[in-house]
């Protein structure tokens, strides 16, 4: 579908300045300030970068100060606590469904195939209560356990349905050699699907670890302050009315680091997990 | 010995069934269970900490529905429902069909990645930073308008006018480069490619193509497109609750928000349920085409 019109070209770098400084700016903003000490911000002008950076916002953020009570560092421990053990479980319940409901042709399986269907965009809102009550009767609600239960439940339709989509492309050529050779189903899902498929479980992995890591709702009503997430700090450092909008830009890009790394250096996955969501696996 | 067989083939089925299929069904379950049991609890008179099961029918819902809060809500949901997904998807087409007529490979990879890393971004990140640029005094927007030499009147997410409208600015950009993702790989099927090629043949113009040929031709892409869209702006809470957290007033208050203050402030459980089932049944229509279609093409 190329073209050369000039017209077309001329048009293609409008809309690259255009784009350019529409997705730089945010980030280019939330860098110099995070980096700026709290007088520069309330003189100077917010686009011009510091002259003097202050890298000790960071250190203020990470491990606390008195204008930065919620230090980042055991939340970012129990964001990935919870994130990595969500994601791992989530991707391998999901790849067991996800192969039971690309294989299975009955009227059950369909049956099933709607539930999940229409579980995989489930608004929390629906299912917060139960859940708080059910982590309050069984003490889980002070533990990791309580919110990678939850996170569980809410993601192993998604994680199912992506892989899937992905076991569905899987010539069934291989298989039915390895039937030949006497391999039962679960040899055969262990044995040839599985290991075929890594790069699916790669990005249904970022998927769902992107998902739970930047999950606000359920965090912010099921954490307790040992489970606490960094979504929930960052709220928590919005919400005070001293507002310390240098601190507040060092703990967005802490934040946002991990999700943003694996999205820079694993993109290709990110982006073939985004398909698989849109049913082109 | 064909009965040990048999009895082999039933134990392996059992075997991998119990493999496979229970450990989805278990949590499957759980989760019907979870919303069975919410709808159970707006029909009940569950209004302080502690549960109460009495069964009140509908009380909680009349309550809800006689609340002025709950037609702004409900209003609020339709803009982000139109503005959110009806701007990105237009906007979303465009870009993705200049993309492909790009002549430069290296301009569309860059912009494919910078459009797309904000889908890696949660709400209360982006919401905290566009708080900063919307920032009536002297934030980043008004800053660059004064540079410029623009003197405007904009107070953005603090006017009660056109706050909500300003909130849903922020997920159009969040949600473009993800739009533009997968309208793009409709684009690359090989009949729609040939298609193209015939049409340009014929002498037909670029825009020409793009409305006679191409988007009827990626109509399924556009159906699941709308309806992730649809439904991530149904659920819309974080953005709401981090930028302006319903205000001013209650002027950009959403379903959901209110359903969190409900339940988790203000302790009336049976209706903070009612809420989440009305939510529950928006989504619900919203993706039982998605479904369908879904089911279609999973067992075709």
């Amino acid at each position: 579908m190329k073209s050369k019109s000039r017209t077309l070209k001329l048009l293609v770098f409008l809309v690259l300045i255009l784009l350019s400084f529409a997705y730089l700016l945010p980030i280019y903003v939330m860098g110099t300030t995070s980096v700026k000490s709290i007088d520069e911000i309330t003189t100077g002008n917010y686009l011009i970068p510091t002259g003097n950076p202050q890298f000790g916002n960071y250190r203020e953020v990470l491990f606390g100060s008195s204008r930065f009570r919620s230090n980042m560092v055991p939340r970012l421990l129990n964001s990935t606590i919870i994130s990595f053990s969500s994601t791992i479980l989530s991707v391998f319940i999901g790849g067991l469904g996800g192969y039971y409901l690309s294989r299975t042709r009955s009227t059950f399986a369909k049956v099933l195939f709607v539930l999940v269907g229409i579980a995989l965009y489930l608004p929390y809102q629906a299912v917060i209560i139960p859940l708080v009550i059910l982590m309050a009767k069984t003490r889980l609600a002070l533990t990791y356990w309580g919110m990678i239960l939850s996170y569980l439940i809410l993601n192993i339709p998604l994680a199912s349905v992506l892989m899937g989509t992905f076991f569905l492309s899987v010539p069934r050529e291989l298989e039915e050699a390895a039937e030949v050779d006497g391999a039962s189903k679960v040899q055969r899902f262990f044995m040839v699907v599985s290991p075929i498929s890594l790069p699916a479980y790669a990005s249904v992995a970022i998927i769902i670890f992107t998902q739970v890591w930047n999950e606000f709702f359920l965090a912010l009503t099921l954490s307790s302050p040992k489970t606490q997430t960094v979504q929930v700090v960052m709220a928590e450092a919005k919400g005070t009315t001293i507002v310390v909008y240098n601190l507040q830009m060092a703990a967005a890009l802490i934040t946002v680091a991990v999700p943003l790394a694996f999205f820079l250096i694993l993109g290709r996955y990110f982006i073939r997990g985004i398909l698989a969501g849109a049913l082109k696996g | 010995m064909a009965a040990a067989l048999h009895n082999h083939r039933t134990w392996q089925n059992l075997v991998d069934n119990l493999v496979f299929l229970v450990p989805l069904l278990f949590f499957v379950i759980l989760l019907y269970a979870t919303l069975a049991w919410t709808f159970y609890v707006s029909f009940t008179d569950w209004k302080t900490v502690t549960a109460n099961y009495q069964f009140t029918g509908v009380k909680w819902y009349q309550f809800l529905v006689a609340q002025p809060r709950f037609w702004v809500d409900v209003q609020n949901n339709l803009k982000w429902l139109i503005l959110g997904v009806g701007p990105t998807v237009v906007v979303a087409i465009l870009l993705a069909y200049l993309l492909e007529l790009s002549p430069f490979p290296a301009v569309e990879s860059y912009i494919r990645t910078l459009i797309l890393y904000p889908v890696a971004m949660s709400f209360i990140v982006t919401g905290t930073i566009w708080s900063w640029m919307y920032e009536p005094q002297r934030g980043v927007f008004k800053t660059l308008l004064q540079a410029v030499g623009i003197k405007s009147q904009l107070s953005f997410t603090t006017d009660p006018d056109l706050a909500t409208y300003w909130l849903i600015l922020i997920f159009v950009w969040q949600y473009l480069g993800f739009a533009v993702i997968i309208l793009q790989s409709s684009f690359r099927t090989t009949e729609l490619q040939e298609m193209v090629e015939a049409a340009t043949v014929d002498g037909a113009s670029k825009l020409r193509i793009l409305v006679s040929v191409i988007v009827p031709n990626i109509r399924s892409g556009i159906l699941v497109l709308v309806s992730l869209l649809l439904i991530s702006t149904l659920k819309v809470f974080d953005i709401v609750y981090i930028v302006t957290f319903g205000g001013p007033g209650i002027q950009t208050d959403v379903l959901a928000l209110n359903m969190w203050i409900t339940f988790f402030q203000q302790h009336l459980v049976s209706a903070g349920a009612g809420l989440g089932i009305i939510i529950f049944a928006m989504a619900f229509i919203i993706v039982v085409p998605y479904t369908i279609y879904a089911l279609r093409k999973w067992f075709e």
